[in-house]
């Protein structure tokens, strides 16, 4: 039993697994077993796994027995730092978490972990301190420029707050870093579609379209992107002269109408009847929706 | 004498109380080594924000300009990033102890003994090369003072007489074959020999091999690693410059006729 659960943690540790029940379940059993302690260097990782996991599921007991052993172990390391931040965090109040990082980047002010730990704080407190927390992923984003996600997390908060500017120049950084992710380049879109620049979404949509590998793969991207197409092309031709912050000058006419057409039939064979799936509901509308009132 | 081909017999109380020893002190002492190495070893020193900014300001536009022929970024995006990045290698924004103020005299790259940070990483370097020199000269002297004036081993494979001197050395004799040899060539040899033990007994990243400390002192080794660490980061940045103005004339973006693409791949518009 026992050496069944250590290399399943071993293996949830490897992949970065998030299934905190079960987490908590064997590494109890360990934990109490003092198996642990056999484990040579692995049994600090598995403390560590341990804590995060007990610390998601509400059992701070467990967590303080972790980190009390680790803090024995490594004390004024960066890692436990961080993890004894993120054991306040779970605690009562916000603002002792928030002076804990304070306290502590002052002393480390490159500590990456700790960082991004007061950065998600501020940003879960909501409106008083979303303010803070954009300026401080401003901050971090300047020195540490190469982080996707943290690039990402700065266009998800500014487009919460309706800016959606902001929000696209942050995907433009995202699109730089990470060229050939169709996924961002569909964000891009979506993100210029809803800032209202038209013409930039219908050539975003465009290029994930042609992004895309002729690969019967689940839930890739393009699908989403014909939608996209379908809507904006729609409204270009309903009304060509909309306005493009971006000036990005929308294709032709003919084109457009060319492209509509082509996304219609593209989105029709999504909601094909096939052998599998023998009658697909709500295919009556969707196929009125699809030759609507903007014709 | 006739130069004796394998007719010499050596006792053998020399391979119970020459060799073995020989080669099992040397063995204890790479072990020595190795984890004094280890216990040597500083943390790696904390930079200030300010000098990894700096460290990476040019990895920025070399992003930006890796994709410029094909990028994702429509041309309004992309000028106004590239600008951005020009004025700040102008200004020297990026530079660690901020632009340069109007009037200073261009600053001097600081010279390695005043920089201390650099003077840390240098004097690092120069105690781990101690800790390999001084075990070797010990363990020669001590060869050199017990077990000199013999012959050790006959080498399986023939030499030259030019190494009759240094292999040879104590052992006074003009004929002998230069296979017969001294025991502090059996030093020798263990030396570059045992490079594959420690790599069994220590695992692949042992600070007991011989080879990696050959490679480390010698002197274009030390030439190739000081330049690095005295970098003029505000040169680079004004050179940095004149590869984005390059560049931007090489941008296009890639949406640029992407409806043309995507029609004709999907059979809307003849080829």
């Amino acid at each position: 039993m026992s050496a069944v659960s250590t290399d399943q943690l071993a293996s949830w540790r490897a992949r970065g697994t998030r299934a905190s029940e079960q987490t908590v379940k064997q590494g109890l059993i360990v934990l109490h077993s003092g198996g642990y302690k056999k484990m040579g260097n692995d049994a600090w990782s598995f403390l560590e796994q341990l804590a995060l996991a007990s610390l998601d599921i509400g059992r701070l007991d467990i967590a303080d027995e972790c980190i009390e052993q680790l803090v024995e172990e490594f004390p004024g390391s960066p890692r436990v730092e961080c993890l004894k931040g993120i054991r306040i965090e779970a605690g009562d109040k916000p603002q002792d978490a928030l002076n804990f990082y304070e306290a502590a980047l002052v002393e480390d002010d490159t500590n990456v972990a700790l960082w991004k730990r007061q950065i998600a704080v501020l940003r879960s407190q909501g409106s008083h301190t979303i303010q803070k927390a954009v300026e401080e992923l401003t901050r971090y984003l300047d020195i540490f420029y190469t982080d996707v996600e943290a690039w990402t997390e700065l266009s998800d908060i500014y487009a919460e707050l309706n800016l959606y500017t902001l929000s696209l120049q942050s995907l433009a950084h995202v699109l730089v870093l990470a060229s050939q992710n169709p996924f961002y380049v569909l964000r891009f879109a979506e993100t210029a579609y809803t800032a209202g620049d038209i013409p930039l979404a219908l050539k975003t949509y465009l290029r994930v379209i042609d992004m895309d590998e002729p690969d019967p793969v689940q839930g890739n991207a393009a699908k989403r992107a014909w939608w996209g197409l379908k809507t904006s092309a729609t409204r270009l031709l309903s009304s060509p002269s909309l306005p493009s912050e971006s000036q990005t000058q929308p294709p032709s006419a003919e084109h457009l109408r060319l492209l509509d057409e082509l996304a219609t039939e593209q989105l029709a064979e999504v909601y094909r009847s096939t052998s599998a799936v023998s009658q697909v509901q709500g295919r009556d509308v969707f196929l009125a929706w699809l030759s609507g009132p903007n014709r | 004498m006739s130069s004796s081909g394998a007719s010499l017999y050596l006792d053998p109380q020399i391979r119970d109380w020459v060799l073995f020893p020989i080669t099992l002190v040397m063995i204890l002492v790479g072990i020595l080594r190795h984890y004094v190495t280890i216990l040597l070893n500083s943390p790696p020193k904390r930079q200030s924000r300010a000098a990894i900014r700096e460290q990476r300001a040019l990895l920025r536009s070399q992003i930006l300009r890796a994709t410029s022929s094909n990028s994702p970024l429509p041309p309004t995006f992309y000028k106004a990033i590239s600008a951005s990045l020009w004025h700040a290698f102008h200004s020297g924004k990026y530079l660690k102890d901020g632009p340069p103020k109007e009037g200073d005299a261009p600053p001097t790259p600081a010279s390695i003994l005043t920089n201390p940070d650099q003077m840390d990483g240098m004097m690092d370097g120069m105690k781990k090369q101690v800790v390999m020199m001084v075990p070797q000269m010990v363990i020669m002297g001590w060869i050199n003072f017990f077990f000199q004036g013999f012959v050790a081993i006959r080498l399986p494979f023939p030499l030259t007489l030019g190494f009759k001197s240094m292999l040879q050395r104590g052992i006074e004799t003009q004929d002998m074959d230069v296979r017969w040899v001294s025991s502090l060539s059996w030093y020798f040899l263990n030396f570059f020999g045992l490079n594959g033990v420690y790599r069994l007994i220590l695992g692949n990243d042992n600070s007991a091999d011989s080879s990696k400390d050959m490679a480390n002192s010698s002197p274009f080794a030390a030439a190739g690693q000081q330049p690095m660490q005295a970098q003029d980061y505000n040169k680079l940045f004004k050179a940095e410059k004149d590869n984005l103005e390059l560049a931007d004339g090489l941008y296009s973006w890639a949406c640029k006729d992407v409806e043309l693409r995507v029609l004709r791949r999907y059979g809307k518009l003849r080829a």
